[in-house]
């Protein structure tokens, strides 16, 4: 027995800080942003400090009257320092009491820091109050149905195309055929293919003056372009994204599936061939059974994948007309629309849990039926 | 396209044959039908995989007026480089490319220099914990990215970190990171351990025996690995459209401003976002196996 030491550790410990800051951080972070009340109310502080006493809180948007104003130096997380401006101001409160107290320039709109006479209190900080008003306003969003409804759609529809494609090409592969190399990396060009490059690819085969109208016109069976890609075409763009996805996805899969294959022995194969089963009944009785662990493994993380579905989408349809889960993390987060991160993190919670809620399952529904099979 | 058929043989065999030699011909070109089939199958899934990107690239290499036209041709006839210089020459396109390569670099070297000593204490010594550590890692890369987005993106904008290459490409590193460590890991596994033995006893430390003799042996897997981390950095739009706003990406930026663009614009930037995947998998291509056959472990 080797004696104990401490290297690998030292050697895992730079990644596994990374990775904790990095994961662990944000997730509570995300919990915080979307459970918390955060910006609805605004505390003013009795002295130009942000670890000053509090004074009273003003509801955002209240409109409030500067009395003073000082120019102080604040220092960041990095070290650096930077000029702050912090105001006293004096406004409502949300009893209707005027108050006074400071705040500094991140928590109101101010036209001119040095000469305006009001401002406008638009940020505030965390109350700590948990609440559920985030979650409630993505459940009862008009989009939120319809982007979960789409996401599941895709899903149901790519994860059997793609798997059902993957296997054919792991076939074909470890068929031996002379050139299966060449076929390999054929097979694996996607890869390396982003899913926005994708999504632009397709698109240009089914927009309106795209390939795919192009090349029915040539061949004389239509006369004017069909317009797959429009809001009363959903059955279309679906299609679009399904096949723009297993066009770009189905690679990994593939490998994941080659490689499986090149772990089953050829004794497996040998055997079902001399006993005379048919290529089906050698798919169906040997094949798959043994290359369920890499399909368990390829079906977890293509449908994780799959909840995040979103350039695709938006490069094809716009991502108005269709929307799904990512797209609609997007839109809420964008401070150009609707500009609220809280909803976005519950959003982003809400794949999250979908995710891990099908990967349990997966899990689950493989070892019962592991389960079943020895108690027989 | 190529199909191997026999041709049938049409003369009439003398009765005195025996039905065996009959049978073998028969078997032999149901063999060759067979083969024949798998090259007629095989073929077509190469032609769906290469279809579209023999057309973006006919897009790309296109006049304007070509690329708006209708119907379209299915060769670039004729070729003119116009299209791509109108994407290349547009407003903030060459910024944001450059940006692209920025964070793709700063994710490859960050990435990669995390990865090889966890890669390599993966590989090489067990240890308690190993196999929790290993899965935690291969769960990490399960992780759904949308998560991770949005509150960095506020965290950053806190820390004044929001809108910058450099968070960006920190970003990139925590979501490669875990598929770096596992193939880096995996490229180790491969150097023959009585390599570095032999080393250790002509009298090298362990850290010499490191340097001297198994990373040399790693550096082209490794440099695979590298390629692959800049290709998943270059292709990574979401975190890069949230945590960016002046500062974007490539991707970023054409998604961002993909409904105000017209197809002469959207087809060269998909053709100039897929030259990078493409020379990847000819640079990776001896280890594909090593990349991706590593999650069924």
């Amino acid at each position: 027995m080797k004696k104990f030491s401490w290297t690998p550790y030292l050697l895992l410990l730079p990644s596994l800080l990374y990775l904790v800051i990095f994961f662990a951080y944000p997730m509570y972070e995300s919990f915080r942003l979307a459970f918390q009340k955060d910006s609805a109310i605004l505390s003013l502080r009795d002295e130009p400090d942000e670890n000053a006493e509090l004074g009273g809180q003003i509801k955002l948007q209240t409109i409030v009257t500067i009395l003073d104003r000082l120019q102080l130096e604040e220092t960041l997380p990095n070290g650096r320092t930077r000029p702050i401006f912090w105001f006293q101001v004096e406004g409502e409160d949300i009893d209707g009491n005027m108050v006074t107290g400071w705040v500094n320039q991140k928590s109101v709109f101010i036209e001119n820091r040095r000469t305006s006479e009001t401002a406008r209190v638009v940020a505030g900080e965390p109350t700590k109050e948990w609440t559920t008003d985030f979650a409630e306003r993505m459940f009862n969003d008009y989009r939120f149905k319809r982007a979960l409804i789409t996401t599941l759609i895709l899903i149901v529809l790519i994860l059997p195309l793609q798997f059902t494609l993957a296997i054919i090409m792991g076939l074909i592969i470890q068929s031996r055929i002379r050139g299966s190399n060449i076929f390999l990396y054929i097979y694996a060009i996607p890869l390396g293919i982003s899913d926005l490059a994708s999504g632009i690819l397709w698109y240009s085969i089914f927009t309106q003056r795209g390939f795919l109208n192009s090349f029915l016109d040539t061949v004389g069976l239509i006369d004017k372009p069909y317009i797959f890609i429009q809001a009363s075409n959903r059955e279309w763009m679906i299609a679009a994204i399904v096949l723009a996805e297993v066009w770009r996805a189905t690679s990994i899969v593939m490998v994941i599936v080659v490689s499986g294959l090149q772990a089953i022995s050829r004794d497996y194969m040998e055997a079902g061939e001399v006993f005379g089963a048919t290529l089906w009944q050698r798919i169906h009785y040997i094949i798959l059974p043994l290359l369920k662990p890499s399909l368990q493994v390829a079906l977890i993380l293509r449908t994780i994948l799959a909840f995040q579905v979103f350039a695709v989408v938006v490069a094809i349809t716009g991502g108005d007309v269709l929307t799904v889960l990512a797209n609609e993390t997007y839109r809420w987060y964008d401070p150009a629309r609707y500009n609220n991160a809280n909803v976005a993190a519950v959003y982003a919670l809400f794949i999250m849990v979908l995710s891990l809620g099908i990967s349990l399952f997966y899990l689950r529904a493989v070892r019962s039926q592991e389960e079943a099979s020895k108690s027989v | 396209m190529t199909t191997i058929e026999t041709p049938i043989n049409t003369t009439p065999s003398r009765p005195s044959m025996e039905a065996t030699a009959v049978d073998r011909k028969r078997a032999k070109r149901r063999h060759s039908i067979r083969r024949g089939s798998i090259y007629i199958l095989a073929c077509i899934i190469a032609l769906w995989i290469l279809l579209p990107i023999w057309l973006i690239g006919t897009m790309a290499f296109s006049t304007p007026e070509d690329v708006r036209n209708y119907p379209k041709h299915f060769a670039p006839v004729p070729a003119s480089t116009e299209t791509m210089d109108f994407f290349l020459n547009t407003d903030g396109i060459q910024r944001a490319a450059r940006n692209s390569i920025v964070v793709a670099i700063i994710t490859l070297i960050l990435s990669t220099l995390l990865a090889i000593p966890a890669g390599y204490a993966i590989a090489r010594y067990l240890f308690p914990g190993r196999d929790a550590i290993r899965l935690g890692i291969l769960s990490v890369r399960a992780f759904p990215i949308v998560v991770l987005a949005v509150p960095l993106a506020i965290t950053f904008i806190k820390w004044d970190m929001y809108d910058k290459v450099y968070s960006l490409a920190l970003m990139h590193t925590a979501l490669t990171l875990p598929t770096t460590i596992l193939v880096v890991a995996s490229v180790f596994a491969g150097v023959p351990y009585e390599l570095e033995e032999a080393a250790r006893i002509f009298g090298c430390t362990p850290a010499k025996a490191f340097w001297k003799v198994v990373l040399p042996l790693a550096t082209p897997g490794i440099a695979a690995s590298a390629i692959l981390t800049f290709v998943l950095s270059w292709n990574e739009v979401f975190a890069a459209i949230l945590l960016t706003l002046t500062n974007r990406t490539l991707p970023a930026q054409i998604l961002y401003t993909l409904d105000k663009s017209g197809d002469p614009f959207k087809f060269a930037g998909g053709f100039f976002m897929l030259i990078p995947s493409l020379i990847f998998i000819f640079f990776i291509r001896r280890y594909l196996f090593n990349m991706y056959g590593q999650l069924n472990k």
